[in-house]
């Protein structure tokens, strides 16, 4: 039985412009494979392709070269959307809706039965810490608080394949080691993980693997434990010391 | 089934609790209540209602077309511009379902707005016991069968021009078939025009206890408020016209009349489906036989009426919806809405600029564009523009129950799933 959940066979994309002329080759003949029940990170500066990547995966956007599956079939497939559960970098909520509104309506878009959704969403709610403030709009939350709805929503439809992009984007220390903590548990009940982060020390304290893009190339991929005691010194020797720029000649 | 029911919710939720609904509905029946003191009408109850359902529901009419075509344009571009869209396309939900649900959520909230307004009418009349009336027109040849004759009867003519006989067949053909349907019939005094309605005879007979009434509308030699006198005579009914100042008359036939002889000069037509005027007046009269020469059959009550109305009106409201979303799905939020409103001007003036402006101004090549780019709008809003119950429900017309079916099957079902499709279409496109 094939163990892959995402797999891309020299996955390309060209953004073209009006005319059809290609204007930037954000993802170049990409590689990529993670297994079921892994935690796999996806690194890099930006502008690598680490968006692209996460679009062509959850099928918002189609490659121009190469093949993306998931679970075995095209992103776009129901079949494999229905176990997918994505944490996009902001959390993009319906600022009218409540908590609970919110995790229903996800439920529902993901075809749970009423009394199942009921039921999930109540749990999650209490999971992320939000079960005091349930009927308030998601409106006028904070952005952590905003974003534990957003992480329950990625929730809500028993995923099997979580996408994380940036998921501790913005938060503070506590919340940030909440996050960790919680995906930390996810993948130890055996559900994969695939996200992206800038901040590498979160990177190597959940990842099993990672992959490090540079201008829409892998330029690394591997356990954690073999890339070396530090990810950060690790990621600056592939990709750039970050001492660009001249900052005394600016100041002087 | 429940992504779509999600879909259609969450734009449900977000129009109540945006107070779009509310708002709507407290501007409706504000006006639906200011209108009756804002405009008094003729002092008749007749005129008065002529009015009320001519400002006040069309009123509302047109406020729901603005304010769902602005939510609908928004509908789907305001979330891709928030990035709320992908959420939902990363979930087991089709493109159809995003953009159908939404149509219907906002077609929803255009019923819901518009039953207070109808169900106002509807008690503020329906006690005076008014009953609609089936409206059928004389049978004639279509205008373009009648271009199709003066055309040839052009071309034979040795005296037309060669300019005509060079201009394009179709251009001339369409001239024609415009004057075909404006064209006057003259009544000169003391005789009498007749007009065919195929089927009266044997109506009047299975509906022995059914009188039914006849609106013409005068245009006299030289003013339209002349004195009119006259009879119009119908398969044993007999009315009569004395007195006339308005352009527009309906004069009720009697049986009665024809068995005490009548008083007109027309003869009776007890057999045929001939109905005929007989001019007794001073005055020639002139009268345009497809347009104001109605034969008016007594229908059911008032409300039923309303409600044949209510259902057009709201399957126009869904397509507008359908357009709204259409254009939300494959523009931005801005551009759909100035390129939706655009649409909807051109849309109401085009009638108005084919009738007035003439072929003749096509010499200059922007104005044929304009005028091309105005009928091509013209003939696709036909469906909306062409259904409108507002005007037959004002002059107490049935809005014919296959009308109002037609309406709902075109308008609300096969056109908006036609651009639900489209929308979904392009909502794929627009990821790339």
């Amino acid at each position: 039985m094939d163990d892959a959940v995402i797999r891309l066979e020299k996955a390309s994309k060209t953004f073209r412009d009006f005319w059809l002329r290609p204007t930037v080759e954000a993802v170049s003949e990409l590689d990529l494979e993670v297994r079921r029940g892994e935690v796999f990170g996806l690194l890099g500066p930006n502008g690598s392709g680490k968006s692209t990547t996460i679009k062509m995966i959850l099928g918002l956007l189609s490659p121009s070269a190469g093949k993306v599956s998931l679970f075995g079939l095209p992103p776009q497939a129901k079949a494999a959307r229905a176990r997918l559960g994505y944490l996009p970098e902001l959390s993009y909520l319906h600022p009218f809706l409540t908590p609970r509104e919110t995790l229903m309506y996800y439920a529902g878009l993901s075809n749970l039965p009423r009394a199942v959704a009921r039921e999930r969403t109540a749990q999650l709610l209490e999971m992320v810490k939000l079960d005091n403030v349930a009927t308030r709009p998601v409106g006028g939350f904070s952005k952590g608080m905003a974003r534990r709805v957003a992480l329950a929503s990625a929730l809500i439809g028993k995923p099997e394949l979580l996408v994380l992009d940036e998921p501790t984007s913005g938060l503070d220390p506590v919340s940030t080691k909440e996050v960790k903590t919680l995906v930390k548990a996810l993948a130890q009940k055996g559900m994969t993980i695939l996200t992206t982060s800038h901040l590498l020390a979160d990177s190597q304290d959940i990842c099993d693997r990672v992959m490090i893009l540079n201008h829409g190339k892998s330029v690394a991929e591997g356990k954690v434990s073999e890339l070396g005691e530090s990810l950060e010194e690790f990621f600056l020797a592939k990709v750039g010391s970050g001492d660009e720029f001249a900052l005394a000649d600016f100041l002087a | 089934m429940n992504s779509l029911w999600r879909i259609f919710w969450l734009e449900l939720t977000s129009l109540v609790r945006s107070w779009t609904v509310l708002m709507l509905l407290a501007a409706s029946l504000a006006w639906m209540f200011a209108m009756p003191r804002l405009v008094t009408g003729d002092g008749t109850a007749e005129g008065f209602r002529e009015l009320f359902v001519s400002y006040g529901l069309g009123g509302v009419f047109t406020l729901l077309v603005i304010a769902i075509l602005a939510s609908a344009t928004g509908s789907i571009a305001s979330e891709r511009e928030a990035k709320r869209l992908q959420l939902t396309e990363v979930r087991p939900v089709s493109a159809f379902a995003i953009a159908w649900g939404r149509m219907l959520a906002l077609a929803a909230v255009a019923a819901f707005v518009l039953a207070f307004p109808c169900a106002v009418l509807v008690c503020s009349q329906e006690y005076r016991g008014i009953k609609c009336s089936h409206v059928f027109r004389p049978q004639l040849e279509s205008p373009e069968e009648e271009a199709a004759k003066m055309y040839d009867a052009f071309m034979a003519d040795p005296d037309t021009s060669p300019a005509i006989k060079r201009a394009r067949k179709s251009t001339i053909l369409r001239i024609l078939a415009q004057r075909a349907k404006d064209h006057y019939q003259t009544v000169h005094t003391n005789s009498v025009a007749s007009w065919n309605f195929p089927g009266f005879a044997e109506w009047a007979k299975a509906n022995p206890s059914v009188e039914p009434s006849m609106r013409l509308r005068f245009a006299t030699d030289f003013s339209q408020h002349s004195d009119v006198r006259g009879s119009v005579s119908a398969s044993g009914f007999l009315g009569t016209v004395s007195n006339v100042t308005q352009t527009a008359v309906v004069i009720p036939m009697r049986r009665e009349a024809l068995a005490s002889g009548g008083t007109g000069a027309a003869t009776t037509n007890a057999a045929a489906d001939v109905v005929s005027f007989a001019n007794t007046g001073g005055n020639a009269v002139m009268l345009r036989p497809r347009q104001d020469v109605e034969l008016l059959i007594p229908a059911d009550a008032f409300a039923w009426n309303v409600l044949r109305s209510y259902v057009v009106m709201v399957a126009v409201l869904m397509l507008v919806a359908a357009v709204g979303v259409f254009l939300g799905a494959g523009l931005s939020r801005p551009v759909a809405l100035f390129v939706a409103f655009v649409l909807l001007i051109v849309s109401e003036m085009s009638p108005s600029v084919i009738d007035q402006y003439p072929d003749q101004l096509e010499s200059d090549t922007v104005d044929r564009i304009g005028l091309a780019m105005t009928r091509a709008v013209g003939r696709m809003s036909k469906p909306v523009s062409e259904l409108s119950p507002i005007s037959p429900l004002a002059d107490n017309d049935c809005v014919e129950a296959r009308d109002a079916a037609w309406a709902f099957a075109v308008d609300f079902c096969a056109l908006p799933v036609a651009f639900a499709l489209l929308s979904a279409f392009l909502l794929r496109r627009k990821q790339e």
